[in-house]
């Protein structure tokens, strides 16, 4: 069943429109994760209305097109000026920017590409073979284990996101409560609409991550200084292809990061940037006393961290599509742009969906090999990429905010959302609160008041019956686990 | 001590006085004491002022990165976004970005003049097409609809 559905994925991806988007987004992907400060997330949500007319399968392509190419692209500018592209790519640093400094931006560059394909290539395999297991567990969920779930999401990303909980909390609770805006989904009751006609469907989740995650980093880029001089790579790259004995080096330690990192990147809240961080650290500990050591330009640090955030890439998107939970802030954009084609994420996806579901896989597979060869092909270029001043780039991407919020419904009230989310969203970040929380909130707020009153319906509003089930128990416990343990190590310290 | 963390921490306080309201606001919906449409608000809001306070207790200041920015800038861009989207209603969208870029432009300091033509009347012309035509998003056409005399794609 599932090899039938994978070969329905291949003759799909195989439509000249679909391939050529997958090209275009990876392109994107790597143009917009090459310049420090545009991320991935902010770049698919800037872009995500281009995808609004297009059938759900070919936008994907192209959104996670732009996802893998921006993840896999951050390494560049790492490597060459000590200065991540994406958050993601912070670990690459440590060894990347050595290995520049000794002339060796070139093959740096080489062995991330192929580690950030093996990582992405293991956590598409992952996302392909395990998530059909995990669904089918879940369609046994009910009320009380989709409310503990979406509990747990939201405890977890706060306390991830960020250097406080309290904060992280925050941020997820004001999304959710924005979510409340609009006609309650049980009584029909206009909740907090103010006689506004546009309230009343409710405040449009992707105005707001658009405003939060375009609007406010634009705002915080001219406020930091839009003509900061970045330092000029100095190295041309030669060649294509990393030499053999640096494949034989990274080989085990790519796909060993591949592994950890799609796990990592499995769950909620815990990003590229994490799961390079961690995959980098478990390197060092793998491999103990080697030349160079790490730090000091070792490829396999390079590797680590590379095939480590590419493979949360993929690993995010199986809570997304097997539970309706994002990974992190990319895939809850990701959902916000199936759920444009009536397409909502969750267990159910397997059933109806199958066939849209391994498109996308399949053509995810697809969109690594792409990175792979224009990673490899086109690294001189990219190199280069570094230097495009940021003065013309945040005017053209306020308008492209603008008009993806108008497109959403072809008037202006969206984008006056889009601006008082970037408002919000600038002050948030500047106060330490962080984003990313809000977002999951904006998505789980629906799936935890509907299950939430559904399950005291049912139980005639005892909380028994989150206790009862020995799922929701369970998931319940962790959520009280990774807040409380943190604030238990703060007021000790 | 606690007004001085009040005072330190002001946007955690406006979360709490939110939240307050929404409480308010929330216990007047029908049913709202029970599992009715406030239920949830007041839920998640007494979660904010939980929280909120929290993080005016432990809240640390000296870790912000304010003191590296300049609001100025940010502010005068925030400005240029208000006054598009103002003046889009009757400017229209390709208009309003033609008026729009040239300025944010020049504001960013670019300044070669062939650049600033070419991205303030390409760009909007292009996401015209793109939307407007191609994608047939209903764009603003402000009290004098230009757009309309650009020509019909051959399609």
């Amino acid at each position: 069943m599932v090899l039938t559905d994978i070969a329905t994925g291949f003759a799909n991806v195989l439509d000249p429109l679909i391939l050529t988007l997958m090209v275009v987004g990876v392109l994107l992907g790597i143009l917009m994760g090459s310049i420090p400060g545009m991320t991935a997330t902010m770049t698919i949500a800037v872009l995500l209305s281009f995808t609004f007319t297009l059938e759900p399968a070919t936008g994907m392509m192209l959104l996670l097109g732009i996802y893998g190419g921006a993840v896999y692209a951050g390494s560049i500018p790492a490597i060459l000026i000590r200065t991540p592209g994406t958050p993601s790519a912070a670990a690459t640093i440590f060894d990347g920017y050595p290995l520049s400094k000794k002339g060796e931006a070139g093959r740096a560059i080489r062995v991330s590409t192929v580690a950030s394909f093996v990582g992405g290539i293991i956590s598409v395999l992952a996302l392909m073979f395990l998530s059909p297991v995990i669904a089918n567990a879940a369609l046994e969920f009910r009320s009380p284990e989709f409310f503990a779930l979406s509990v747990f999401g939201l405890t977890i990303i706060a306390s991830v996101s960020g250097d406080s909980v309290p904060k992280g909390m925050i941020s997820g609770l004001l999304g959710m409560l924005i979510a409340t805006i609009g006609i309650d989904p049980i009584t029909g009751y206009q909740r907090f609409t103010f006689d506004i006609p546009n309230l009343m469907g409710g405040i449009e989740f992707i105005a707001v991550m658009i405003g939060l995650f375009g609007i406010a980093e634009g705002l915080r880029k001219y406020a930091q200084g839009i003509n900061d001089e970045q330092d000029k790579p100095d190295q041309n790259i030669t060649g294509v292809l990393p030499s053999l004995s640096d494949m034989k080096s990274i080989a085990p330690i790519s796909i060993g990061s591949g592994i950890v990192g799609s796990l990592i990147g499995a769950i909620p809240g815990a990003g590229g940037d994490i799961a390079s961080f961690i995959t980098y650290n478990e390197a060092t500990r793998w491999l103990k006393n080697t030349t160079p050591s790490f730090g000091d330009g070792n490829i396999r640090g390079v590797a680590a961290a590379e095939s480590g955030n590419n493979a949360s890439t993929g690993g995010a998107l199986i809570p997304t599509f097997t539970l309706g939970i994002p990974g992190d802030s990319v895939s809850a954009l990701l959902i916000g742009a199936l759920m444009v084609h009536n397409v909502n994420p969750g267990p159910g996806l397997y059933e109806d969906e199958s066939g849209l579901l391994y498109t996308i896989f399949v053509g995810f597979l697809l969109i690594y090999v792409i990175i792979l060869v224009f990673g490899l092909l086109g690294a001189n270029y990219w190199a280069r990429l570094i230097n495009i001043p940021q003065a013309y780039l945040w005017p053209v991407i306020f308008v492209l905010c603008a008009i993806g919020a108008i497109a959403l419904s072809g008037t202006v009230f969206n984008a006056w959302v889009m601006v008082a989310a970037g408002i919000l969203g600038f002050v948030m970040r500047l106060r330490g609160y962080p984003l990313a929380p809000m977002v999951l909130g904006l998505i789980l707020a629906p799936i935890a008041e509907e299950n939430l009153r559904r399950s005291l319906e049912i139980s005639g509003g005892s909380v028994d019956i989150f206790y009862t089930s020995p799922i929701a128990l369970t998931v319940l416990l962790l959520s009280i686990a990774t807040i409380a343990v943190p604030a238990i190590r703060a007021v000790r310290n | 001590m606690v007004l001085h963390k009040f005072k330190s921490n002001p946007l955690a306080a406006v979360f709490i006085l939110v939240s307050i309201v929404v409480i308010a606001s929330a216990n007047q919906f029908p049913d709202g004491s029970n599992l009715g449409p406030g239920f949830f608000p007041i839920i998640v809001s007494v979660g904010i002022i939980a929280f909120g306070i929290v993080d005016i207790l432990v809240d640390d200041d000296t870790q912000l990165e304010m003191s590296n920015f300049s609001m100025t800038p940010a502010v005068i861009m925030f400005a240029f976004l208000v006054g598009y989207l103002l003046l889009m209603p009757i400017t229209g969208f390709l208009v309003g970005t033609m008026l729009f870029l040239p300025i944010a432009l020049y504001y960013s300091t670019v300044r070669s003049k062939l650049m600033i033509a070419l991205i303030s009347i390409g760009l909007p012309i292009l996401l015209f097409y793109v939307f407007g035509r191609i994608f047939m998003v209903r764009l603003p056409e402000g009290i004098i609809p230009i757009s309309r005399l650009l020509p019909q794609l051959p399609m």
